[in-house]
């Protein structure tokens, strides 16, 4: 995509009328666990604290973890789960998962968390209204990785997902294991076959499958489909995405059996067809009740790379068959399979496809529905985190300024908007409108502005047309 | 009454017993039960049925028969070729397959009769290049002992039945438990090895059955630990199953369900860091 070489950073847009008025927490690359207020304004930075992700809690906590593990023996392992408090201090702390010995690194017990983690009290880690996470109690679901054989899936070291519930002392009183369930995500044959001889092979370890990349984890909550006597949206269900595999899928807490799943294919029903390929999707869960939407799925689907299947021109072995150089936001009816909801670059009001990739990332990213309808978009990949109405008008963007050294990108995994009552310890902030400027007339020191000196008139000219003969197909024409 | 022995078409076991026949001079009748022999071992099936073992693979080959007596699989067969009766408890009819063999209990026979079992073992591993998988619950330690001196085992699983408070209660039998520290010892010096617990019924001194529990899986893993003088054992804790149980006091207890393994596997972390539970 064709990023521009100058542009802004922090807070780039802002309407406060329009916009859920809030804290946003992000991790900051390479730098720590960060508190912004709408207009930028860096409230508290936890210096070194790691976030995969970082969320708050009511009384200014914050999540995050001490560090990770040596990426040559783990891959986005956590060493563990804190909660901190608004100076430091660590109050809650989970990391007895596995006892890890890696060669040359210190023998020590590691959560090996990645990804995704909920406090109970509150189904989806984001502000809901009336669903408070507990700060001083409680259980805590997280999302953790273990290493495992299962010829079923491949001959090769699978880094399996697992879900874990551990309560306030740290006791494991729950585990749910993805590749026990194998035979539930509904894999064809030309999936199994590649998923065989390649479960996405990742280095670390001497080499291990990514076979399924759970990247998001969320229990259901109190919904109107339960209430309506369907079980499958039991509230203590888990609804959980896989990246690698494309599937979107909800585990019964109970039984551990998969209830509702999306995908891995989108072209075996008409239903699946009209909603497309979900390809590398991220933060897929159900907004809370309590919020507009409620019920409905939302998720992040990036587009990008990803899925088992049969091979094609881009894909010679069948590992990440699907491709789709842009993304998308869903919101969907779990039980009807309909879009009530989207935001993709058409309502961002790109050029569909030719510009398509001006809203796109392929990896992380997330959408956060709030109290006033509003949908909070981390593009991930480009460190750009946005607020959009219902209606698809953009009311707030903030730019991550802050780009890695050891990794030269200024990516933000995920950001969540939190209320201003979450954090006591300061007043609340005063909000300044930024309009958005005029990208047409902006200019930097040295830069002539628009308009020639000498306009000079040919007879005979004819008018310019609309978008039909561009040298692909491209929007009224694409549609078609 | 001479031998017969029912084996299967490529049955390397059936042809390691049938060899060890030829050596000794013992006559013997074979039944192959995929060719000519089906209709015999049909009929010698369907009259032993409850005597032979059928695991999920099917019936184990080789089967002998003297008339009287049956044994069946390479190990029992063995035993029975050498020593008679003698070894009876040490072999039980294995589910390995291919090189290995398995079903070999070291603490379940005579050790008067250690030079035979020895010999036994040897006569499989060394003499026919198989592999040995054994297990134990501590008791003949002084045969592991020469086991172990004698490389005559591959893998070695030893099951530690419980805290050592426990240990006699759950074996059966008063058991010296300087004899299971010493075979903690040294299972930790095979090629291979593996600990394990069943979290077993218990009869309470009020004459209440109830399971072991968190707090004594601990302590097995702290007697462990305390033994082997390490934290980093190979460790499995098992679910009991009552179906499978021959002791009629504990067939009725209801079964554990997987999922409460989780807090004893959380017990015994504290002692051996690399616990792990059995599942479903």
């Amino acid at each position: 995509m064709s990023y521009p070489t100058v542009y802004p950073t922090g807070v780039t847009v802002y309407n406060p009328k329009k916009a859920w008025n809030g804290f946003t927490i992000f991790q900051a690359r390479e730098q720590g666990a960060l508190l912004i207020d709408m207009n930028g304004t860096e409230v508290n930075f936890w210096q070194g604290l790691h976030g995969f992700p970082n969320k708050m809690l009511p009384g200014g906590y914050v999540f995050g973890h001490l560090g990770e593990r040596n990426n040559n023996f783990g891959m986005q392992d956590q060493t563990d789960l804190v909660q901190v408090d608004w100076e430091g201090n660590v109050v809650w702390k989970f990391n007895q998962y596995e006892f890890i010995e890696d060669p040359g690194e210190e023998p020590q017990w590691m959560a090996r968390q990645h990804h995704d983690y909920q406090r109970e009290g509150n189904p989806v880690g984001y502000y809901v209204p009336g669903m408070e996470p507990l700060v001083d109690q409680g259980n805590t679901l997280i999302l953790v990785h273990k290493n495992v054989k299962n010829p079923k899936i491949s001959d090769k070291l699978l880094l399996d997902d697992v879900i874990i519930e551990v309560d306030w002392e740290g006791n494991i009183v729950w585990e749910w294991a993805c590749n026990e369930h194998f035979d539930e995500f509904g894999f064809d044959e030309a999936a199994k076959n590649i998923l065989f001889r390649n479960p996405n092979m990742r280095t670390s370890g001497g080499g291990m499958g990514d076979w399924m990349h759970i990247n998001s984890m969320s229990v259901l909550g109190p919904n109107r489909f339960y209430d309506a006597g369907d079980e499958r949206f039991h509230p203590n269900n888990i609804i959980i995405d896989g990246r690698e595999t494309n599937i979107i899928c909800i585990i019964c807490k109970k039984t551990g059996k998969i209830v509702w799943k999306l995908g891995p294919n989108y072209d075996s029903s008409e239903d699946l067809k009209k909603i497309g390929w979900i390809i590398g999707q991220h933060h897929a869960h159900m907004i809370p009740k309590g919020l507009p939407g409620e019920g409905n799925i939302l998720v992040f689907d990036n587009g990008g790379w990803a899925g088992y299947g049969i091979p094609n021109p881009s894909s010679p072995t069948g590992a990440k068959n699907a491709l789709r150089d842009y993304s998308r936001v869903l919101e969907i009816d779990p039980t009807t399979l309909k879009i009530v909801w989207q935001y993709t670059p058409a309502e961002a009001g790109f050029l569909m496809p030719t510009d398509a990739e001006k809203f796109y990332s392929p990896y992380i990213s997330s959408a956060q529905r709030l109290p006033n309808g509003n949908t909070l978009i981390t593009e991930g990949s480009d460190g750009r985190v946005f607020e959009v109405t219902a209606g698809h008008e953009l009311v707030w963007e903030y730019i991550s300024p802050y780009k890695g050294e050891k990794m030269p990108t200024n990516m933000v995994y995920r950001a969540y908007r939190l209320p201003y009552e979450w954090v006591p310890q300061v007043e609340r902030p005063v909000e300044v409108a930024i309009e958005p400027v005029e990208v047409t007339t902006f200019r930097l020191p040295g830069a002539a502005p628009m308009g020639a000196k000498k306009t000079t008139v040919i007879e005979g000219t004819r008018p310019y047309q609309g978008d039909k003969a561009l040298c692909v197909a491209a929007g009224d024409e694409a549609e078609e | 009454m001479g031998f017969t022995i029912y084996t299967a078409t490529g049955c390397t076991r059936c042809k390691i017993i049938k060899q060890l026949m030829n050596e000794k001079g013992i006559a013997f009748e074979e039944q192959d039960m995929k060719a000519a022999g089906k209709e015999a071992f049909q009929k010698f099936y369907a009259a032993n049925r409850k005597a032979i073992f059928r695991g999920p693979d099917g019936v184990e080959f080789p089967l002998l028969h003297d008339g009287i007596t049956i044994r069946q699989g390479i190990g029992a067969c063995v035993a029975y070729l050498l020593s008679g009766t003698k070894l009876d408890g040490f072999f039980s009819v294995g589910t390995l397959h291919k090189e290995w063999v398995d079903g070999i209990h070291v603490s379940g026979g005579n050790p008067e009769y250690t030079t035979e079992f020895l010999a036994a073992l040897q006569y499989i591993k060394k003499g026919n290049n198989m592999k040995l998988q054994l297990d134990t619950n501590g008791l003949n330690s002084a045969i592991l002992e020469q086991i172990l001196a004698q490389d005559l085992a591959d893998v070695v699983i030893m099951n530690v039945l419980g805290p050592k408070e426990l240990y006699s209660q759950l074996a059966g039998e008063a058991v010296n438990i300087t004899e299971v520290e010493k075979s903690l010892s040294l299972v930790t010096k095979f090629p291979e090895y593996k600990l394990q617990t069943t979290v077993a019924p218990v009869v309470r001194e009020d004459g209440e059955i109830s399971y072991l529990t968190t707090k004594e899986i601990g302590a097995t893993a702290k007697f462990i630990a305390e033994a082997t003088g390490s934290m980093k054992n190979p460790y499995l804790v098992k679910l009991f199953k009552p179906k499978e149980c021959k002791d009629e006091r504990f067939k009725t207890i209801e079964a554990m369900p997987a999922n409460a393994l989780l807090s004893y596997r959380t017990a015994a972390r504290t002692h051996q860091v690399f616990v792990e539970i059995e599942k479903n």
